[in-house]
């Protein structure tokens, strides 16, 4: 028994091991002992079908993602529970609408096409906001970062606005803006791009500086070094500051739609609240959590596209 | 790169460089005069912190000479440019892009289409063997290749000369001695000038015509010494009488620089109460 289970652990790929073998057989007695290996036994002992290794990812992932659900579906137990039997124990589930409840009003909004709607002005805000902001951020971002000149002009202003969170700038917003549409993307806009500054200028200062040395060593002109070196170089951090804007978007966006807004998810879920159709609010909820998912989710997939590199560096993962 | 008109002449002449401000001034290279004939393969030797490094990047247009001329074909240096290819200590590699994309970069900013830079890539990357890793990004190699990626990378803009500043320093000292060889080949075979910055003795006798031995701070030349082994260098050389002893006449230069170096820090306490003996042998196993 001892013997065979030895072969069967020895570690040498199977091509390695018919090779080597014979040259180990003669040297070492215990060694002699063995019987000679089949050879298609040992390819089938170490090289793997494509139903093994199904098996085997699924035996690594399974018990996470059975986790992830286990506690989902703890959540939505709890209040299905809470909300059935009334729940009050200083927090109050009466009026809180059931699981089924929620369900049964996702199928009616969108009998109508008012729900779409309103999901179609939050996210047409979203893009518009977060778009100027990356732009002007980025561009602002690497310009501060680079340069003395443009930092100390522009930076310390910065400073005084960044603090200012995006929310407190509705009422001036909806003064300063011809209509209502323009100021809660304005406040969009406000949510994403200080993130996306100060990460876009911290990345920039963090290229390392023998980079630069190598470049302008190889013939690279100013424009060049920001273009083909400072932004690939910074484009890690850049997208940590794409993340934390997105987020931060969606949060100034669902407050300046609940305050000044007519459509858009924000308002659908505030106009539930008036109108007192608590599954409304809960499935306004849901969507926005839903939406903002799927909008971080797309930044990480634009991140790893366009840096394939990092998949292989010691910041290998950084972009999970 | 035709015979006809040589070209990498580079002199350095009466060089003092200083960093800081007054009164807290450093001074990191004295009135150094050296000169790097069209062709030669020169190194710079000397215990660190000696200013070798300054004088490079003198050379390469990152630091103005507080005093004296820096020459490159008798013109002064004014800033960087891709007609000195510098080879650094730390890996220097675009991380963002392939291995052939960084050798293109040189002939990019030269504005060569893309089909030019490719085929010259591809060409470079053949002679150093590299050609199999040419899609593969710098995290993905080891650090030797990174390093001849380096190498080929300073070379694709056809430099006059080459700057190489502790280049196989990180290296261990198996990959580091086939570098050496790969180097002495890729030098004979293209004839340019190298500056080449080292503090391995044997490293700087392998590899050069001729060897600046560095003082202590602030660095001033010490001695020039011819290396009168033909070429092609051979490892096998390393054993001849003659290496032998060019290796024991420059560790004598040096192993005083050292112990200058270090003198001031060894009277002001740092050793006391050590057996002389001991810190006699400590000090040979460092040099």
């Amino acid at each position: 028994m001892p013997a065979t289970q030895r072969l069967f652990h020895d570690l040498a790929p199977p091509d390695a091991r018919a090779e080597v073998a014979p040259a180990r057989a003669l040297a070492r007695p215990e060694d002699m002992l063995r019987p000679p290996l089949p050879a298609a036994a040992a390819v089938a002992s170490v090289a793997a079908g494509p139903a093994e290794l199904l098996w085997q990812a699924l035996r690594e992932r399974a018990p996470a993602h059975l986790m992830a659900l286990a506690s989902l579906l703890g959540i939505v137990l709890f209040w299905h529970l809470a909300t059935t039997y009334k729940l009050d124990f200083y927090i109050r589930f009466t009026n809180i609408p059931t699981p089924t409840e929620v369900l049964a009003k996702i199928v009616e909004v969108n009998a109508s096409p008012k729900f779409i709607k309103n999901v179609g002005m939050s996210l047409r805000r979203i893009f518009i906001g977060f778009a100027i902001a990356t732009v002007l951020g980025v561009t602002l971002g690497m310009l501060i970062g680079r340069y003395r000149l443009t930092r100390n002009l522009l930076f310390p202003a910065m400073e005084v606005f960044r603090p200012i969170p995006a929310i407190a700038w509705v009422p001036i917003s909806i003064m300063l803006w011809p209509d209502n549409e323009v100021s809660i993307v304005f406040i969009t806009f406000i949510g994403a791009f200080f993130p996306i500054l100060l990460n876009t200028i911290s990345g920039v200062q963090a290229v390392d500086d023998v980079l630069l040395r190598a470049s302008q060593c190889l013939g690279a002109r100013e424009r060049q070094i920001m273009w083909y070196v400072v932004l690939p170089g910074a484009a890690p951090q850049i997208f940590t500051g794409l993340a934390v804007g997105m987020g931060v978007a969606w949060v100034s966006l669902i407050a300046a739609e609940m305050i000044s807004g007519q459509f858009g998810i924000g308002y659908f879920t505030w106009e539930a609240y008036s109108l007192i159709s608590y599954p409304e609010i809960v499935l306004g909820m849901i969507t926005i959590g839903i939406l903002g998912l799927m909008c971080s989710g797309l930044i990480r997939f634009v991140g790893k596209a366009l840096m394939p590199w990092l998949a292989y560096g010691s910041r290998a993962g950084s972009m999970r | 790169m035709s015979a006809a008109a040589p070209k990498g002449h580079v002199q350095i002449k009466d060089v003092s460089v200083r960093f800081g401000s007054k009164g807290r001034m450093t001074e990191a290279a004295s009135r150094v005069s050296l000169e790097v004939k069209p062709g030669e393969f020169v190194s710079i030797i000397g215990p660190s912190g000696c200013g070798k490094s300054t004088l490079l990047n003198i050379v390469a247009g990152f630091i103005k000479p507080s005093e004296g001329k820096a020459l490159l074909d008798g013109r002064p240096i004014g800033g960087p440019g891709a007609d000195r290819g510098v080879v650094f200590q730390q890996y220097s590699l675009f991380p963002w892009m392939t291995v052939r994309k960084n050798v293109e970069f040189g002939l990019k900013m030269k504005g060569l289409g893309q089909n030019q830079r490719e085929a010259a890539a591809r060409s470079l990357l053949g002679m150093a063997g590299l050609l199999a890793f040419e899609n593969h990004y710098p995290d993905q190699l080891s650090g030797g290749m990174k390093q001849r990626v380096g190498i080929v990378r300073a070379l694709a803009t056809s430099p006059q000369v080459m700057l190489m500043d502790e280049p196989f320093g990180a290296l261990d000292s198996q990959t580091r001695t086939v570098m050496q060889e790969i180097l002495t080949n890729m030098w004979q075979q293209l004839q340019l000038s190298v500056l080449f910055i080292t503090h391995d003795i044997e490293e700087a006798i392998f590899l050069s015509e001729k060897v600046y031995v560095m003082t202590a701070r602030p660095g001033r030349i010490k001695a020039e010494i011819p290396i009168p082994l033909p070429r092609p260098r051979t490892p096998e050389m390393t054993a001849s009488p003659t290496f032998q002893a060019l290796v024991r006449q420059l560790k004598a230069l040096i192993r005083e620089e050292s112990l200058a170096a270090m003198g001031g820090e060894l009277s002001s306490g740092g050793l006391q109460g050590i057996d002389h003996q001991f810190s006699h042998d400590g000090m040979n196993a460092l040099i």
